[in-house]
């Protein structure tokens, strides 16, 4: 597409409150998003994400708070005027209109001639290859397809923020890939904002500039990808996006910026701390990625034998094609798993119920703020590959 | 019914296959020695044996020197009259069903007053119309009294289909218009509208239908000129011809004609939005 879009798309959510009745879906939220990027808001259900999106998208007001798109505030002006585009959760295409002028609806509202819409209409079409598909009617096409549709129409008026609600939750495994590389493809091509709601931690870091980790209402982490990926500020965040473990402990004594800490089960560890002191007896969390871990068999290790160290018993043994992924039972209530590269596992397998002994190295720890949330996300665990 | 399955069908499949049986005769059985008499030899009378086969009662019909009275223009008025209510009724349940979707003070008190109306005993909603008309000194008229009292009860059906019919659609066809730029009125006619036509349909067909035979809430509200079903509840006491019978089957087939035509268009725009072998 070669018309300008319009305008800048620099996003942000000043103090932005909703409630509903007695509920606060989005409680005093701040959020900066910058034009062009790709943003990705995550979290569990019910945290706020379509909320947020809504009202970025003029189809709800916040009960306070400013939303201002490339610099001036939006609140009460309509999804038109805001220069914004939404694709819905089901696409909503509409179901009687074949798919052209499902794309060339919005030019229809606008009084543009027929000519001039299908015209533009096939631009598009050809854009996310459907052209072929032009004369069909929505309930005609397969989820995919019905997608790129969608896409289509909302592209049509250039807006220079698109935004969309759980985008590939309505496609089959192979076709959320695939169709994920896709949206990434047309947002760099067009070069405005996107914001992707998702449930998904792997869809949010394998396309996002921007990952914001949600909670309750509120941003637990905005960050970019790789940063929310290799360095959680929370335990909410390292647990929500799996792929790390999270360790917990008292403080012994700090020396030379590294906190000793000892769980309950008697290992020990040493935390990087940096310049703070925290006092003996302060509770501390940290993170390990899972694929920083080395697991021997030994019978014999007790805890606190060794510095950054545990012994546990194998649970679960999942071979993952590149890696193996092993759980361990450190009869803490966190979950501990080991990434193994799979030569290495290979070589020696080891076996449910063996004993064996997690080692790490300290520097490969990374401190966290708080355990904050780490209740209400009890089914932490998902797996994010690693690359 | 395949014949050689017939040895593997449960005992209970013939129990409930009789029983529909059963059921269809009970639905239709007495219609159809209506329909049988309807075709009395000329010299026959009202009740059976057939006197030989002749049309001859249908010619009776529309024959002006015959006793059977004004049954064309009566025939005429009820289709007018269900034009009517069914397009009154499609026009209020239509709207009143999309504003319902947003609850507003005592709009849950409102639909079940309205709902509730169903349940008043048809003939006094017309004396009570009919009394309301002559206290203010109106004539009473099968265009204006009978029309009222025949959408007091075609009015509660039809938000009832649009409930229905509401309940089921995905307010995001909204969204996505307004998101596209179209006003409420282009959202409307564009989008709402075309997506619920087959919810609309229905109510018409229901609005006509219901006006087509009412009889307790028009009796006394018709005026001097009567809607089909009267004529008919008076030829029943002085008609003593079998073109009583004949009325009975045309009546019939102009319901069946009106269903069919709904029901068809109906399923004509779902297999298109399905998906037929269109291309
Ligand atoms: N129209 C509404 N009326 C009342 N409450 C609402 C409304 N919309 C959302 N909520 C509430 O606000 C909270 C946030 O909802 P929201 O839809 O933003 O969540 P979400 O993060 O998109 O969840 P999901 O991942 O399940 O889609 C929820 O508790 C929800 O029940
Ligand atoms: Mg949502």
């Amino acid at each position: 597409m070669n018309a300008p879009t319009n305008g800048n798309g620099r996003i942000e959510v000043m103090n932005v409150t909703k409630k509903f009745r007695d509920t606060t879906a989005v409680a005093n939220l701040s959020l900066n998003i910058d034009h062009g990027s790709y943003c990705c808001l995550l979290g569990p259900s019910g945290c706020g994400k379509t909320t947020i999106l809504r009202m970025i998208a003029g189809h709800e007001s916040p009960s306070s708070g400013d939303v201002r798109i490339g610099g001036q505030s939006v609140v009460g002006l309509d999804p038109v005027q805001r220069g914004t585009a939404m694709m819905f959760q089901s696409y909503a295409l509409f179901p009687h209109r074949s798919v052209i002028e499902n794309v060339g609806f919005a030019l229809k509202m606008r009084g543009a001639s027929k000519d001039e819409r299908n015209g533009k209409a096939r631009e598009l079409l050809q854009k996310v290859h459907m052209e072929k598909f032009a004369n069909r009617l929505p309930a005609e096409l397969s989820g995919g397809q019905q997608q790129r549709v969608a896409l289509a129409r909302a592209l049509i008026t250039n807006p220079r923020v698109l935004l969309l609600d759980e985008p590939l939750s309505a496609l089959d495994e192979y076709l959320r890939l695939r169709m994920r590389g896709e949206l990434r493809r047309v947002q760099k091509e067009l070069g405005i904002t996107f914001i992707h709601v998702t449930h998904t931690q792997l869809e949010a870091i394998a396309v996002a500039d921007v990952v914001v980790v949600m909670t309750q209402g509120r941003i637990e982490q905005a960050a970019t990808a790789r940063d929310i990926y290799t360095a959680p500020r929370s335990a909410y965040v390292a647990r929500f996006i799996g792929g790390q473990n999270v360790l917990t402990g008292v403080v012994e004594g700090v020396a030379g910026g590294l906190a000793t800490v000892r769980n309950a089960e008697g290992a020990r560890a040493q935390f990087p701390v940096d310049k703070a002191n925290p006092a003996k007896g302060a509770s501390l969390f940290a993170a390990i990625r899972r694929d920083r871990i080395h697991l021997t068999r030994n019978s014999t290790y007790r805890n606190g034998d060794e510095l950054n160290a545990a012994v546990g018993i194998v649970h679960a043994i999942e071979n993952q094609g590149t890696y193996v992924k092993v759980t361990l039972d450190l009869t803490t209530e966190e979950e501990f798993v080991a990434y193994m590269p799979d030569g290495e596992y290979f070589r020696d397998p080891i076996d449910i119920g063996d004993r064996v002994v997690a080692r790490w190295d300290a520097q490969n720890l990374h401190l966290l703020e708080d355990a904050s949330g780490g209740q209400q996300f009890a089914a932490a665990d998902k797996d994010v590959a690693l690359m | 019914m395949a014949m050689h399955d017939s040895g593997k069908r449960p005992w209970t499949f013939w129990f409930f296959a009789a029983f529909f049986v059963l059921f269809v005769i009970f639905l239709y059985g007495p219609m159809f020695v209506v329909y049988l008499l309807s075709f009395q030899g000329e010299g026959g009378g009202l009740t059976f044996p057939m006197n030989g086969v002749s049309t001859h009662w249908f010619g009776e019909l529309v024959n002006p020197e015959s006793r059977s009275g004004d049954i064309a223009s009566s025939f005429q008025r009820s289709l007018g009259l269900g034009a009517m209510v069914a397009a009154i009724t499609v026009f209020l349940s239509v709207a009143a069903g999309l504003g319902f979707r947003r609850r507003f003070l005592g709009s849950g008190v409102l639909f079940y007053i309205a709902i509730a109306s169903l349940i008043m005993p048809g003939l006094f909603v017309g004396l009570g119309v009919n009394v309301f008309f002559s206290v203010l000194g109106w004539e009473p008229d099968w265009t204006t009294s009978g029309l009222g009292s025949q959408l007091t009860w075609t009015l509660p059906f039809g938000l009832l289909i649009m409930f229905a019919v509401l309940g089921r659609f995905n307010r995001s066809y909204e969204e996505a218009a307004t998101d596209l730029g179209a006003t409420p009125w282009q959202r409307l006619r564009e989008v709402t509208l075309p997506i619920l036509l087959p919810g609309i349909i229905g109510v018409a067909l229901f609005g006509f239908t219901l006006s087509y035979d009412e009889f307790p809430r028009t009796v006394l509200t018709s005026g001097t000129e009567n809607t089909l079903p009267i004529t008919i509840w008076a030829m029943t006491t002085n008609v003593t011809s079998p073109a009583l019978y004949a009325l009975g089957t045309v009546t019939t087939l102009v319901s069946f004609a009106v269903v069919g035509t709904a029901l068809g268009s109906i399923a004509l725009i779902s297999r298109r939005r399905r998906g037929g072998d269109s291309t």
